[in-house]
């Protein structure tokens, strides 16, 4: 017996989301045990299992910490810029009036 | 005591700065797009750690971070040549990239115990991102270097090229008596590249790759012409003729090959446009 991760997508536009874990012998029986466990009462309409040892992890997660200052990779790191253009737009006009 | 300091963390902030330039250049262009973005975001890093080291100069000097990235003429930089080289193709740029950030890490091992408290934090911060980079190289090396025979040979032969050059990561910084008495440099830049030319001698023994390398001919006499004394110096000193020479010197005085010229133009050509703009 294996122990098979469950995926279940409950929409044609929705991704599969992790929803639990099932004991099989091989896959098929696998697909069997995760339709009545986790789509029952219709959560989903599709379903994946995977093999639990087919599951890969960094075996040191701390390298998935983010150490450094990273705002520039976020949106809101570069709010002033819309402000910063009205300024420039105003100094433009002011310049072409003048 | 200043001056060694500032020393210090420009030869550091320019190798980072200039290194993720170069990797930066592969956005768009890598072997495939996952890659494109695990490269762009590692050549972002290496620019983010610059702006840490500039930092550092700019507390004691008050400097504008921009300026000390963009506003210096070219023979101010005091990175390493191996820094400015072109990308060449992927087995080149993976080549220095496992090259650069093993001897990074070493460094910053090192740089731990230096006794200016604000860089010693900085550093525990940035060796964790270093990890990372490493892995990345690593990883890449190991499948490169198992074949296909044209992959692997293309890696031997980039190896021979920047191996060399890398050595000269740990040519003398300016000042460089000054840091290590004060103690922001704990080990010579000499112990150093001793270490680095083990380490990854080591390291490419094990994934299978030859580290006794002679460095194609034409290139080290490409660079003798633009140097200063600095290589003819390290020549000289009677080390064994096993022992991999360094070559691409001068980059720590600020001697650049021709390659630093054509990068800091487009590098810089914003920043010149209107130096001092806010961005």
């Amino acid at each position: 017996m294996e122990v098979y991760e469950v995926f279940r997508r409950s929409g044609h536009k929705e991704p599969f989301e992790h929803c639990g874990a099932v004991i099989a012998p091989d896959p098929q029986m696998a697909l069997l045990m995760a339709k009545e466990c986790f789509l029952r009462r219709r959560e989903g309409e599709h379903l994946w299992v995977v093999r639990r040892n087919d599951v890969h992890s960094f075996s040191d997660e701390t390298l998935l910490e983010i150490a450094a200052d990273k705002s520039y990779r976020f949106a809101s790191a570069y709010r002033d810029v819309v402000k910063k253009r009205e300024k420039a737009r105003a100094r433009a006009e002011e310049l072409a009036r003048a | 005591m200043n001056d060694s300091l500032i020393a210090l963390l420009t030869a550091l902030g320019d190798d980072e700065l200039v290194i993720g330039h170069r990797h930066s250049e592969w956005t768009g262009h890598a072997p495939h797009i996952e890659e494109d973005v695990a490269f762009s975001s590692i050549a972002q890093d290496e620019i983010g750690h610059a702006a840490a080291y500039y930092g550092l100069i700019a507390q004691i000097t008050n400097d504008d971070l921009d300026r000390l990235a963009l506003g210096r003429r070219p023979d101010e930089y005091r990175h390493t040549i191996l820094c400015e080289r072109p990308n060449g193709d992927w087995a080149y740029t993976l080549a220095r990239h496992w090259l650069y950030d093993s001897a990074d890490a070493l460094r910053l091992e090192a740089l731990e115990g230096t006794a200016h408290n604000d860089l010693a934090a900085v550093v525990v911060k940035l060796r964790r991102e270093e990890r990372y980079h490493m892995l990345h190289a690593a990883t890449w090396m190991s499948r490169i270097a198992r074949g296909p025979v044209e992959g692997r040979s293309r890696l031997i032969d980039s190896i021979a090229t920047a191996f060399p050059e890398a050595l000269g990561l740990f040519e003398s910084i300016d000042l460089e008596e000054e840091a290590v008495k004060e103690g922001w440099l704990p080990v010579p830049s000499d112990e150093l590249r001793a270490r680095f030319a083990a380490h990854a001698a080591a390291g490419l023994e094990e994934l299978g790759l030859p580290a006794e390398v002679v460095p194609p001919s034409d290139q080290s006499a490409e660079f003798v012409a633009s140097s200063s004394g600095d290589l003819i110096e390290h020549n000289g000193d009677g080390t064994s003729g096993n022992e991999i020479q360094p070559s691409g010197l001068g980059g720590r005085r600020g001697h650049h090959s021709p390659d630093f010229d054509e990068l800091w133009d487009e590098m810089t050509l914003t920043y010149r446009e209107n130096p001092g703009a806010t961005w």
